[in-house]
Parts: structure tokens; C-alpha cells; sequence
């Protein structure tokens, strides 16, 4: 086992998200104020949480402002947006379809940005640069971010990551991979929920794992790893030097903190992990274990 | 190697193609999109070997398909599914819920591939949820005795303001077509045919479509209960789906994520379950396990004959009995 480098809170607890159960994460969410979040992160970080992953949701911003200003997060504490945030997008494909979900992309973007991306008024099917459009919008997610925050890593949601796998959209990767260290001298990263096959896609075009951060599910009962816990933690052995960040220890709250620390601690590869809290109390015990334990 | 098409490039469409891309023994190799600015934006990111077109006779005439999906806006459905039927009656087809936009549509679809050999499903993914399949399997064997009452909702925060697309619109959309069909299904699924309706419908943000329903129902068996239907409660990131059921030996209680059942025993016994509690690995995953595993039962039946469920007949119930709402419910 070799020591962790990224103990990360989640912001799942602060989205109202729980895959244990929609109703308690409802009530969790609703519960928790911005004020309640910063402090949350403030009682991790002093704990030894060492950054905070979150969706590019309106309210995320929000608790980085307020980490912005505080005196308990020092220097060293990082940031990881994971963007787009799919679920505020469905909502817009429910609303207006797929083209009406990209006019509002398109509509979020600077005069500037919009001129690069578009030849003509309005979105010509010509014309229209999908890459582009998506490196802009990223830009512009970005932007929101306070300059104080340290972002060390950009993730790609796991609906545009495993679509990609599936489509073998590779186009996408190189440029996501390109664009985040070029312009905003982060590490990219990946989430995915099928590990092995994201692996292997990286291999097949020269993508070198040491380069990325892939934040993927590894917890005791094989919760959300596809196609098994057993392939996901075969395929560890061939990630050599990459960086691998686990999510779902708990699988939502299901094993025990002990249990899945006893489980992280006897896989090899792993680099960090990503726990999500919704209290104070809860947020302390979490991440002192983590760190006397992992 | 199952050749598949997909018809309707939007949400569903991009979720099926992208799971049956990498499941094992198929993969896409025909689009049919009718919007130009979609067609393009895939043609640009999806493998070139894929095969684009905007008629769906077309499509299925020119490639040599084992099976299409079907994930176009409802009113749709049948139209597609007569044409694909007379051209290529040994295509297998996948339609995305409901069946049709109405009952006579519905069963226009079933009378369409009602003598052909091939097999037709309706996505009702939640059949393929192992928290479902455990409570049919309990109420199926009586677990919590005979039953008395049950009450239902399906709630989502989808439509807090007035919409623009075809989900909107009266006739193809509002939320007894586009949400309940879900839990109609799984109502229909689980306690069998309904004998009468009651209820109430109203519109809080759609101007031509309804935004909450009320129904009451009694089935044949002699089970009464109630669901309400609505899209526009707030609080809710994803859609919800509750169901209490009320036994004479105890209370189920199932919901997306929970399947908790007290048996009234001296002991107070109670089970519960999530889906933690069960293995959910799939071959390849793009939002919840179920789906990935409807659409493998559907390819795999093909070769099988199995004949996955719902099938049309079987789905059409949910548009004949969202008929006798609407009709119960007139306004």
C-alpha cells in the first residue's frame, strides 16, 4: 500500500444527492446552507482534507466564495471541478430538446467566444464546431471560479467520458486533455464509471495515465464498477504511474468507514479518494480516520 | 454481431446507442435524425464507419439491421413502427415509452407486428431494477398477505416553467405521458387490469398540457389505491416513484432506491433492501444499471425468441389506461 496524496471532500451531501436514498439526500440538501457547506469544508480541511471536488452548480460557486474568504483554508487546499454538471442539462433537454439545450450553451458564452466558434449568425450546421463549442463552454464554467481557489485538476463528467468510450470520440479526450493543461495548467481528468474500458481506450491512443486523474468507483461490494469489482481491480495492476481516485468507499453510506478504509488500504494504484459529508461532526470523524488510516 | 439502428438522435436516443455500442455482440451502425444541426454534431463525433440518415424507411430498407430503437418523440411511434413493419417485417424493434400517444395508436402498433416473428419491446426500464423485480416477486408471493389498499406518487422538478418541445405540447406531451407511464406500468405490472378510474388533472406552468394527476383506481382483483403524477415539484433532482402497499401481514414500501417491507408479526419483523443490496455490474454503464440491462435482455432475445417484456401488447395497456384517465378526468 503506498501512501495517499488526494483526500478529497465531495459535494454530493451538498447537491441533495444520495444513492442510498433520494429521500434522505433531499432532505440533507435542503438542510444544508452556504454558510453550513463552507464550514463543512473548513472542519474537512482541518482535518485533513486536502481539496474539494464539485459540479459546476450555481451553488458551488457560491461555497467557493466563501472558501475564498476564509482564514481556516490555507494555500495548499485545491480545487477539482467536474463539469458539466449533467443533471442541469437534462433538465434543458426535457425543456427544449438538444438543440435548444445547445443554443443555451451557446447563449452563455462571451460575444468573443461566440465569434470563434460560429461563422455566421445563429448556429450553422456547417459551421458549427462541437469541440470548440465545448472547449468554450468549459472556459466559461471555469471562469466562475474564484481566482483565489487553486484549481488543481478539471474533471470530465463520466455521461461525456463513457459516452466517449463507447463512441471511441477520442477527438474529445485529446482536446479536453490539451485545452485544461494549456490554458488553465491543471491536470485533466476523467470520471468514469466502466475503469477497464476507459483504461484501455487510453492505451490504444497513446494517452499516457501518468499524464490524467481518473476518479472511478472501488469500494468493497462491487457498487457502480462495471463490468465487476474483479475486472476494475485487475485492471489497477496496469495503470503503472497513473492516478487513480476512488469514489463511492461508502457506496453511498452503505459499508461502514472502517470497512472501506480496510478495503482501500490492501488495493494498490490507488492515489486518493473522494468522500462526501453532510455534517460537521460527521465531517471531522471521516477525515481523521481517513488520514491515520490510508 | 446484432447491427443496430437508432431513430431520434436526442436524450434516449444518444442513451441507448451509447450502451448498446459496448455491449457485447452489437454495436450501432445506422442513425436516423430528422434535425440537420444534430445529424452534424454526430456525424463529427461519432465513428465514421456509422451510417447517417433522416427517413427511417430509408435507413432500415438500405442496412442490413437486426434491430432499431425507436427514441423519437411519442406522437411518432406508430407511424414509424407501421412503416418499419411493412418494409422490413423481420426487424426486431425497441421503442422507448410509451408505446404510442394514444390507445388506438397503440394498438394500431400492435396490430402492425401482430403476425411477424421478430421481437418488439417498450422501454420500461424500471422492470429491470432488481428492487422491482424483488417487490413484483414478493407480491407475487403473497409475502404481505392479501391486499388491501395502496397509495403511489411519481414526482420530478423537470417543468417549473413553461416548455417549448413536443413534451408540451396537447396530444403528445403532459406529464401522464411523458412521466406516469413509468409507474402506470409498474401499477399494471404488479396488481394486474384495472377495473374503473377516478381522478383529477390540472395545469400549474403548462399552458397546453397537464402538469399533476390525480387517479384513483380499482383493479379486477378488488384492490383499490391512488397515484398522483406531477413534474413540477420542487426539490426533486430526479425523478421519484413511491409505493406503499398495504397488506393484511404487513406494509411494503418501494421507492428507486428502497424496498423495505414490516410484516405485522409479534416480532415486528422487518426487511429491507437497496441496491446496494444486489450485484449491479453491468457490461457497460451509462446512467442506471437497468437500462443497460434492458436493452442486453432485448438484443439477446432475438436470437432467443424470448420475447422480452412488455412487450406491445403488454405496453399498450399503459396508453389504454392513460386513455380512461383522461377520460375520467375530462376538464
Amino acid at each position: 500500500m503506498t501512501t495517499l496524496q488526494h483526500f478529497l471532500i465531495g459535494d454530493n451531501s451538498f447537491l441533495g444527492i444520495s444513492h442510498l436514498s433520494q429521500a434522505r439526500g433531499r432532505s440533507v440538501g435542503l438542510s444544508l446552507g452556504t454558510e453550513d457547506k463552507v464550514k463543512i469544508i473548513e472542519k474537512a480541511a482541518s482535518c485533513g482534507a486536502t481539496g474539494f471536488t464539485f459540479s459546476t452548480d450555481p451553488t458551488n460557486f457560491e461555497v467557493l466564495r466563501g472558501l475564498a474568504s476564509s482564514d481556516q483554508i490555507k494555500d495548499d487546499f485545491a480545487v477539482y471541478p467536474v463539469l458539466p454538471y449533467a443533471a442541469r442539462y437534462v433538465r434543458v433537454v426535457n425543456e427544449k430538446g438538444i438543440t435548444g439545450l445547445m443554443n443555451d450553451v451557446l447563449s452563455s458564452l462571451s460575444a468573443v467566444e461566440k465569434a470563434r466558434l460560429i461563422v455566421h449568425s445563429g448556429i450553422s450546421t456547417l459551421t458549427f464546431n462541437p469541440i470548440g463549442a465545448m472547449m468554450a463552454y468549459i472556459d466559461s464554467e471555469l471562469s466562475q471560479i474564484p481566482k483565489e481557489a487553486k484549481i488543481r485538476s478539471v474533471l470530465l463528467h463520466e455521461v461525456i467520458t463513457d459516452l466517449g468510450v463507447s463512441f471511441r470520440a477520442t477527438e474529445i479526450f485529446q482536446s479536453f486533455t490539451q485545452h485544461i493543461r494549456n490554458k488553465w495548467h491543471a491536470t485533466p481528468g476523467f470520471v468514469t464509471r466502466n475503469f477497464p474500458k476507459f483504461v484501455d481506450l487510453c492505451h490504444e491512443i497513446n494517452q499516457p495515465l501518468s499524464d490524467i486523474l481518473i476518479m472511478t468507483p472501488f469500494n468493497s461490494i462491487g457498487f457502480q464498477m462495471n463490468p465487476s469489482r474483479e475486472s476494475c481491480e485487475a485492471y489497477l495492476t496496469r495503470v503503472g504511474d497513473g492516478k487513480i481516485i476512488a469514489m463511492s468507499i461508502l457506496a453511498a453510506g452503505y459499508i461502514p468507514l472502517y470497512d472501506a478504509v480496510a478495503y482501500i488500504r490492501n488495493l494498490s494504484g490507488i492515489s486518493g479518494v473522494v468522500v462526501g459529508v453532510s455534517s460537521l461532526d460527521h465531517s471531522e470523524v471521516t477525515f481523521r480516520t481517513l488520514r491515520e488510516s490510508l | 454481431m446484432k447491427r443496430v439502428g437508432v431513430i431520434g438522435l436526442g436524450k434516449m436516443g444518444i442513451l441507448h446507442a451509447g450502451i448498446v455500442n459496448q455491449l457485447p455482440n452489437s454495436r450501432i451502425q445506422a442513425v436516423c435524425e430528422k434535425e440537420k444541426l444534430v445529424e452534424e454534431i454526430a456525424k463529427k463525433l461519432l465513428p465514421k464507419g456509422i451510417q447517417f440518415y433522416d427517413d427511417h424507411v430509408e435507413m432500415a430498407t438500405k442496412e442490413d439491421l437486426d434491430a432499431v430503437f425507436i427514441t423519437t418523440p411519442i406522437e411518432s411511434h406508430t407511424a414509424i413502427i407501421v412503416d418499419l413493419a411493412k418494409v422490413k417485417p423481420d426487424l426486431s424493434l425497441f421503442v422507448e415509452k410509451p408505446l404510442a400517444a394514444s390507445g388506438s395508436l397503440a394498438k394500431t402498433a400492435c396490430d402492425a407486428v401482430g403476425n411477424l416473428h421478430a421481437e418488439h419491446m417498450v422501454g420500461f426500464q424500471k422492470r429491470y431494477s432488481p428492487l422491482f423485480m424483488e417487490a413484483k416477486r414478493m407480491i407475487d408471493l403473497k409475502s404481505i398477505g392479501e391486499l388491501m389498499f395502496f397509495r403511489a406518487y411519481l414526482y420530478s422538478s423537470d417543468v417549473l416553467r413553461e416548455g417549448k418541445s413536443w413534451r408540451f405540447k396537447n396530444g403528445t406531451g403532459g406529464v401522464l405521458l411523458d412521466l406516469a407511464p413509468h409507474l402506470l406500468d409498474l401499477l399494471l405490472w404488479f396488481f394486474g387490469d384495472v377495473q374503473s378510474v377516478s381522478g383529477a388533472r390540472r395545469r400549474m406552468y403548462s399552458k397546453s398540457v397537464d402538469d399533476y394527476t390525480h387517479a384513483c383506481f380499482e383493479f379486477e382483483s378488488g384492490l383499490t389505491g391512488h397515484m398522483d403524477a406531477s413534474w413540477s415539484v420542487r426539490g426533486y433532482r430526479l425523478p421519484e416513484i413511491a409505493i406503499e402497499i398495504y397488506g393484511k401481514d404487513g406494509t411494503m414500501t418501494l421507492t428507486d432506491d428502497e424496498l423495505k417491507i414490516a410484516y405485522a408479526t409479534a416480532e415486528g419483523k422487518m426487511r429491507s433492501f437497496n441496491n446496494q443490496s444486489f450485484n449491479t455490474s453491468v457490461p457497460f454503464l451509462l446512467a442506471n444499471p437497468e437500462y443497460t440491462v434492458e436493452d442486453q435482455t432485448f438484443l439477446d432475445s432475438i436470437d432467443k425468441k424470448s420475447h422480452p417484456t412488455p412487450d406491445f401488447s403488454e405496453a399498450a395497456k399503459v396508453n389504454f389506461l392513460i386513455d380512461r384517465i383522461q377520460a375520467a378526468t375530462q376538464q
